[in-house]
């Protein structure tokens, strides 16, 4: 129980910090990877709560899908975020 | 991409429409359904184009389009199945055809042949979201001519 | 001064999540339970299925997915109506 508890706030400090570097990053590719993680760890986390449904769905879409989608549009236009 | 992702990619593209199958076609059983399956077997779609790069999936543009819609169609003829009750109603549920077989109370291992119209609609719904999902993906893709990098 | 705006209603939702957070109900016992307990006694018998998740998916709220199915196919026809422009 304990363990569990312990794993999962890391597991939301992680999140916390996926997405602040998601947000600060200027290269938006890398901004776009640790979105990704972000989103794969609270895939994790729907999962210790008991949700597989949520965790498969938010695996397949947020993990995968708009980290492709990201990628594709990054590849078409700049790379570098400008101030 | 490199030939790591090549060769990493013609491994897991088979696991990833394969898990996303199986979890359509068990989704009144496991945990998942029709959704789920249907954004993981897309994300195998993402995966091919990622790492072959457009020209491997402009020839499926047409046919993710037309299973997005036959999907579509599907789903809305399965609920008017139960048109004679209510919409949406589960009338292949119990009646002893196809998975019409009854589920006892309680905890049971499960069988494949239950369900009523639930693993159609699972069919249906999986189909339409590795359309719509893919379709997406590829349409991304293509927008102002496929660069290859 | 925008600072300061940022920071207010940073710490308006901050305090409203921890507020909701200290006063949530322990972990599986929810303050309405008529409704978990029909699905979790009825819906094998009236759905036939072990799946209860599955079953008010797409038979108790069969509506809700014909929604979502709506709002997939929107989201489609959108994406191909905006880049339908294929060059060469």
């Amino acid at each position: 129980m304990t363990i569990l508890a312990v794993l999962q706030v890391l597991i939301l400090l992680l999140i916390v910090a996926g997405s602040v570097l998601a947000v600060g990053l200027k290269d938006l590719l890398a901004s776009v990877i640790a979105l990704g993680a972000s989103s794969l760890l609270l895939a994790l986390q729907f999962y210790l709560l008991q949700a597989p449904d949520v965790a498969i769905a938010e695996a397949g879409v947020g993990a995968a899908l708009t980290t492709a989608i990201f990628v594709l549009a990054i590849r078409k236009t700049r790379r570098k975020e400008e101030e | 991409m490199s030939v790591v992702v090549r060769t990493i990619a013609r491994i897991l593209v088979p696991v990833a429409l394969l898990f996303g199958g199986y979890v359509i076609l068990h989704g009144h059983l496991t945990p998942g359904g029709g959704f789920q399956g249907g954004a993981v077997a897309a994300s195998a779609v993402a995966l091919l184009l990622v790492a072959f790069g457009t020209s491997a999936v402009k020839g499926l543009k047409s046919p993710l389009s037309v299973l997005e819609d036959l999907g579509g169609v599907a789903f809305v003829v399965l609920g008017f199945l139960g048109i004679g009750y209510t919409f949406f109603f589960n009338v292949l549920a119990g009646s002893g055809g196809l998975f019409g077989a009854p589920v006892a109370p309680g905890p049971n291992p499960g069988y494949l042949n239950t369900g009523g119209t639930l693993p159609p609609m699972n069919w249906a719904v999986g189909f339409k979201v590795i359309g719509g999902l893919g379709a997406v993906v590829v349409l991304f893709a293509l927008f102002g001519g496929g660069d290859d990098r | 001064m925008r600072r300061w705006i940022v920071l207010a209603a940073f710490l308006v939702v901050a305090g409203c999540l921890l507020l909701g957070a200290a006063r949530m109900r322990p972990f599986g016992a929810p303050r309405l339970a008529l409704m978990d307990r029909y699905f979790n006694a009825f819906s094998q018998g009236e759905a036939a299925t072990n799946n209860v998740v599955t079953a008010i998916v797409f038979d108790y709220r069969g509506y809700d997915t014909l929604g979502e199915a709506t709002v997939l196919f929107t989201a489609v026809v959108g994406v191909a109506l905006i880049l339908r422009r294929i060059r060469r």
